[in-house]
């Protein structure tokens, strides 16, 4: 086995490492400044720019006993994680320094977190999934009760860890049984071994259902998603915002691949429970949503109901289904990064945690002002934004697969989701606030600010581009299985 | 192979399913971990014993190594935090750390 070639394909996970690691050793100086923060902005730039331009483009490979696979699908959820990362480098750099965390703990485990979504996405040997998912939820674990000396992040994180945990041996479970089913960790085999082997069905079945419940907690479907609201609104702001985005699209991905490289002979199963999970978790996200005062609750409910919305597109897994889970998860993405940003913006000058902190913000500071309504725009999904085109997409799955009613389900629950989406923005408007004078924005958080509005409007204006890119994507890679 | 591959099976379902059901309503951090562990290990004679009977016994195996290396960094964090709790709150019961209610 050539090695050069291996690690070549490798290169981005291993800048990202190298990064991380020096983020590390350049924050254990007392004066450590923007240092480590500049370490892994640019770590994470490079690796991006490698997946961007590096050679082996358009070809599917797997390396390593078939425990690592680089292809269409792993390269464009890696450079996904890449953007998420670099933009939460970008807000979390001024939130980091005045909350006095340490910089160099916090950039090494915001990055190798990242890296254990790369390679939850880049492999079709279940031990690399769980190991990918291991090392994205023990740094995330960590990274949500870094506030040391604030009661809320200790409280998120110990939830976090304590249902993560049952929800990772849920995992461990499933996999298990799939493993005694069919004799094979590697998911191309298992789908072979399916097919041909039918003694095994119950616990096959057994062990599908098993791994719905444990992908479904990390996904924080209903009714497995006590943990989220908790941990999007006690951890560091900067860390919700990159969980809420980066780890829920990790689970999704880690689902495609094991649900349609796998398993699609149980399609009609497993069809029917995330239909199912994905009606209950878009309903309850957005009637839960409606009663919420704090912000970051707000958000969380409104991250539960659009997980529920991608999951319409993984009960569906046709191709047009599977382009637009990942337009809406990029567009998602970027919205949800850029309202944080707000959120961190107004909470540093004043706690400001609750939804009637808004008030007067058009006054304050009408540049984040016009671009949170321009997010709650995309969040409901009216035109022209990114959030327009993602629902668009997922209808036009639901019906093209026979199933019209869910999509008269997904424009119910939009119309449900305008008014709490909306009572943000009227606050920010329509009321007075006591203190008037103008907020003053740090360069990460407008450059973050601008780049989440940017992608926005840019993506609900001209979708077609990434279109195309997501159209080209296939779950199932066309390439013989290596043993 | 003397005995069949279920009564490993049976064992690991039921040690699973006193896991997982001390994990839900326990309200004792540490005892939700050791529910946890329960799971964990239940996982483990699953992949052994699978393995035993089929010809991936390596696969098995070196997946439950995996499994309890990851296990004990998992503890050792989820201790950590439980550390935290206790010293600034003087318990470590979860029915208590209820801060974020709606």
């Amino acid at each position: 086995m050539p090695l050069d070639g291996d690690v070549g394909l490798l290169l981005p996970e291993i800048i990202v490492t190298l990064a991380a690691v020096v983020a590390l050793a350049t924050g254990l100086r007392p004066q450590a400044g923007r240092a480590p923060a500049v370490w892994a902005f640019l770590g994470v730039t490079a690796a991006a720019l490698l997946l961007l331009i590096g050679e082996g483009r358009g070809q599917a490979v797997e390396i390593w006993s078939g425990t690592v696979l680089v292809d269409g699908f792993a390269r464009l959820f890696k450079l996904v994680f890449l953007v998420i990362a670099g933009l939460t480098v970008l807000v979390a750099a001024d939130y980091v320094r005045r909350r006095g965390i340490p910089p160099g703990e916090f950039y090494l485990l915001l990055l190798l977190a990242t890296v254990g979504m790369m390679f939850m996405a880049g492999s079709l040997n279940l031990l690399t999934i769980y190991l990918g998912l291991e090392c994205l939820s023990l740094a995330s674990y960590s990274l949500s009760g870094l506030l040391r000396r604030d009661a809320r992040s200790t409280e998120a994180a110990l939830k976090y860890i304590l249902i993560g945990a049952i929800s990772s041996g849920t995992i461990l479970f499933g996999m298990s049984l799939v493993f005694g089913a069919t004799g094979s960790l590697h998911l191309g085999e298992v789908s072979q071994a399916v097919s041909s082997a039918t003694g095994m069905t119950p616990v096959l079945l057994a062990g599908m259902m098993f791994l719905v419940v444990g992908l479904g907690v990390k996904m924080a479907a209903v009714p497995f998603h006590m943990w989220a609201p908790d941990v999007y609104d006690g951890a560091p702001a900067p860390v919700a915002a990159f969980l809420i985005t980066g780890s829920e699209a990790a689970a999704f991905a880690a689902a495609l691949r094991i649900f349609l490289v796998g398993l699609p002979s149980l399609r009609a199963e497993w069809t029917a429970v995330f239909v199912t999970l994905a009606v209950i978790t878009m309903t309850f996200g957005n009637i839960s949503a409606i009663v919420q005062t704090r912000i970051r609750r707000l958000l969380a409910y409104s991250a539960v109901a659009q997980a529920g919305y991608v999951m319409v597109g993984l009960a569906i897994a046709s191709d047009a289904a599977v382009s637009a889970m990942l337009y809406y998860l990029i567009a998602y993405a970027f919205t949800t990064i850029g309202a944080f940003t707000v959120v961190i913006l107004l909470a540093r000058h004043q706690p400001a945690d609750e939804i009637q902190d808004f008030r007067g913000l058009g006054q304050r500071a009408p540049l984040f002002a016009l671009a949170l309504t321009i997010f709650m725009l995309s969040f409901i999904g009216i035109p022209p934004t990114a959030g327009f085109f993602g629902k668009f997409y997922l209808f036009q799955a639901a019906v093209g697969a026979g199933m019209p009613w869910l999509a008269v389900i997904m424009v119910i629950n939009g119309i449900i989701s305008i008014p709490y989406y909306w009572g943000v923005v009227r606050t920010m408007y329509l009321s007075e606030a006591e203190d008037r004078s103008p907020l003053e924005a740090p360069w990460g958080l407008r450059w973050a600010t601008v780049i989440g509005l940017g992608a926005t409007l840019v993506l609900g204006l001209f979708p077609d581009a990434l279109v195309r890119v997501v159209n080209a994507i296939q779950v199932v890679p066309g390439l013989p299985i290596a043993f | 192979m003397s005995f069949p591959v279920a009564y490993p099976l049976i064992l690991g379902a039921i040690l699973f399913a006193l896991g997982l059901y001390g994990a839900l309503t326990q309200r004792n951090a540490i005892r939700i971990l050791m529910c946890v562990e329960l799971m964990l290990n239940a996982v483990n004679i699953n992949l052994i014993a699978f393995g035993s009977t089929l010809q991936a016994a390596t696969a098995g195996q070196l997946f439950a190594l995996f499994v309890m290396t990851v296990a004990a960094a998992e503890v050792a964090l989820a201790l950590a935090i439980i550390l935290i709790l206790a010293r600034r709150e003087k318990h470590i019961d979860i029915e208590r750390v209820n801060l974020l209610r709606w």
